[in-house]
């Protein structure tokens, strides 16, 4: 129900950093699109925008169209800490995400939700009590308990190693399927973008620009061994080079593929 | 050797209080500016008898809980007006922290002068001398809650005051408790500044009068009380709040 599109961009922080320079972005009714770059290519600051977090210095931001500035009901976070309230519940911490809702069809939902993220009869616990990534799947469903058009994701995943990921990965699609929100995401991690997204927005730094945009046009579910998913690979590691040797040459040094690919 | 804590605790002080006594017992030491145990029990057990020991406790008790409601109030109240609005803060926050700077018993000719010897000065003494710990802890907290929560009550759509309510308060919450705990320890450090400036009963005026009297045992009852007293007061702070702070990973409180 809620397509996102950003125009022409920019956000100069008040000490003169440029971090992001004429970004056009486009998603549609639930897609997945995922920013992806290297530290400093601006695509937390991209996020943060799109949630109305932080003010745009130029361009313009839509949800389905309309002009939007600040935060929108519609438009629902996960960030890269799980960020729950420590002096709330792990049901009612799912539940602040559906302050919405009336409270018989919210304490449902976080029933619901706590199911799907394998925590059933967790509601009464703190959150300190559940372990890294368990709490990142109570923010995913307090995110989505109210049922946003738009779900942003600013690297949740990252902080949490290969095995966890993985499940989380699969939460997030099946979700996904389910409620179809569009889902704009924010990674470093080629695999996880290639896993995830329906588009790619490979994206150079200093300031932040988009570098280009790559369709990704592997059937659902993905199998990560397969050939066509390893060329993906490829073909956006190649961008990535691209856009470091565009951004190496100009300033000289430090060009070539860095250590992290 | 497995002995409980507390006992393990009791041991230096029973140990002295038991050498003490034998040695006033046995004519070693005089004993009349040093009574020995027996003695301050005999006297604590006279004082309460007569009554004298309580309404002594009753007036220091009502001092210290009107002081401390009108200094924790207003700390409360100061504190998070600077910490809800920078322009409170630019405004009020260097004038209080002048105020300060003062040594709170600086105070005390002024309160004098201005609102009598009676009960007046010494509340205002005592709220005082609450009011700087309490503002401060709670300015502090709320300065420092954690900009990443506070984002998160936006992206869900929480207005301003939503924020302050369900965000920022619950964060809040256990320093501005720790800040009332001292702000009664300084409630009673004051009380007894206020009843030594002169008053006709209370805990304070019975230390006054056993110095006067050469009655040591009546001063170190006191003294006994004030430390029972301010045990139990900080004792019932941490009581009444334990359910509110049930979420921390360390409210294990120690008493």
């Amino acid at each position: 129900m809620t397509t996102v599109t950003v125009r022409g961009l920019g956000k100069t922080y008040a000490d003169g950093t440029e971090a992001l320079r004429g970004v056009d972005v486009h998603a549609d009714e639930g897609e997945i699109v995922a920013l992806l770059g290297g530290s400093g290519c601006g695509k937390t600051t991209l996020l943060r925008l799109v949630a109305g977090l932080d003010v745009a210095s130029t361009g313009t931001i839509s949800l389905g169209g309309e002009v939007v500035s600040g935060t929108h009901p519609a438009v629902s976070a996960v960030f890269q800490e799980p960020r729950l309230l420590p002096w709330l519940s792990v049901g009612d911490n799912i539940g602040f995400g559906g302050r919405r809702l009336a409270k018989a069809e919210r304490q449902a939902r976080v029933d619901g939700l706590l199911a799907r993220i394998g925590l059933p009869g967790a509601g009464g616990r703190w959150p300190r009590e559940l372990s890294g990534g368990q709490q990142q799947r109570v923010a995913i469903a307090r995110a989505l308990i109210g049922h946003p058009g738009v779900l942003l994701l600013d690297e949740p995943f990252s902080a949490l190693d290969t095995f966890t990921r993985g499940t989380l990965h699969d939460l997030v699609l099946s979700l996904w399927r389910e409620l179809r929100p569009t889902i704009v995401m924010v990674t470093h991690d080629i695999e996880e973008a290639v896993v995830l997204a329906d588009r790619i927005v490979v994206m150079k730094p200093h300031p932040g620009r988009v570098q280009e945009i790559m369709q990704v046009d592997l059937p659902r579910p993905r199998d990560r061994l397969a050939p066509q998913f390893d060329l993906m690979k490829r073909n956006v590691l190649r961008a990535i080079n691209r856009s470091l040797a565009e951004t190496a040459r100009p300033r000289g040094g430090e060009g070539g593929v860095p250590a992290w690919i | 050797m497995k002995l409980p804590g507390w006992v393990v605790g009791l041991l230096i002080p029973a140990a002295l209080g038991v050498c003490w006594e034998l040695a006033v017992r046995y004519g070693v030491a005089p004993g009349r500016l040093m009574p020995p145990p027996s003695r301050l029990a005999q006297t604590a057990w006279t004082l309460t008898l007569s009554g004298e020991l309580w309404s002594h406790v009753a007036a220091t008790m009502w001092r210290v809980a009107i002081g401390f409601l009108i200094g924790a109030a207003a700390g409360t109240l100061f504190g998070m007006l600077c910490g809800a609005s920078a322009w409170a803060m630019r405004l009020l926050d260097p004038s209080i922290q002048a105020v300060r700077a003062v040594p709170s018993l600086a105070w005390v000719p002024l309160f004098i002068l201005w609102l009598g010897i009676f009960e007046t000065s010494k509340l205002a003494l005592i709220a005082l001398g609450v009011f700087f710990p309490v503002y401060l802890g709670l300015l502090t907290a709320i300065q420092s809650v954690d900009r990443k929560l506070i984002e998160v009550g936006r992206i869900f759509g929480l207005s301003r005051w939503g924020i302050a309510l369900r965000i920022t308060w619950p964060a809040v919450m256990p320093a501005w408790i720790a800040a009332l705990r001292s702000g009664v320890g300084l409630g009673f450090m004051f009380v007894v500044a206020a009843e030594l400036m002169g008053a006709s009963e209370g805990l304070g005026y019975l230390l006054l009068d056993g110095q006067q009297m050469g009655r040591a045992d009546s001063i170190l009852v006191a003294m006994i009380v004030f430390a029972l007293l301010g045990k139990v007061c900080d004792g019932f702070i941490v009581a009444v709040t334990r359910p509110v702070l049930r979420w921390q990973d360390t409210h294990r409180v120690q008493l």
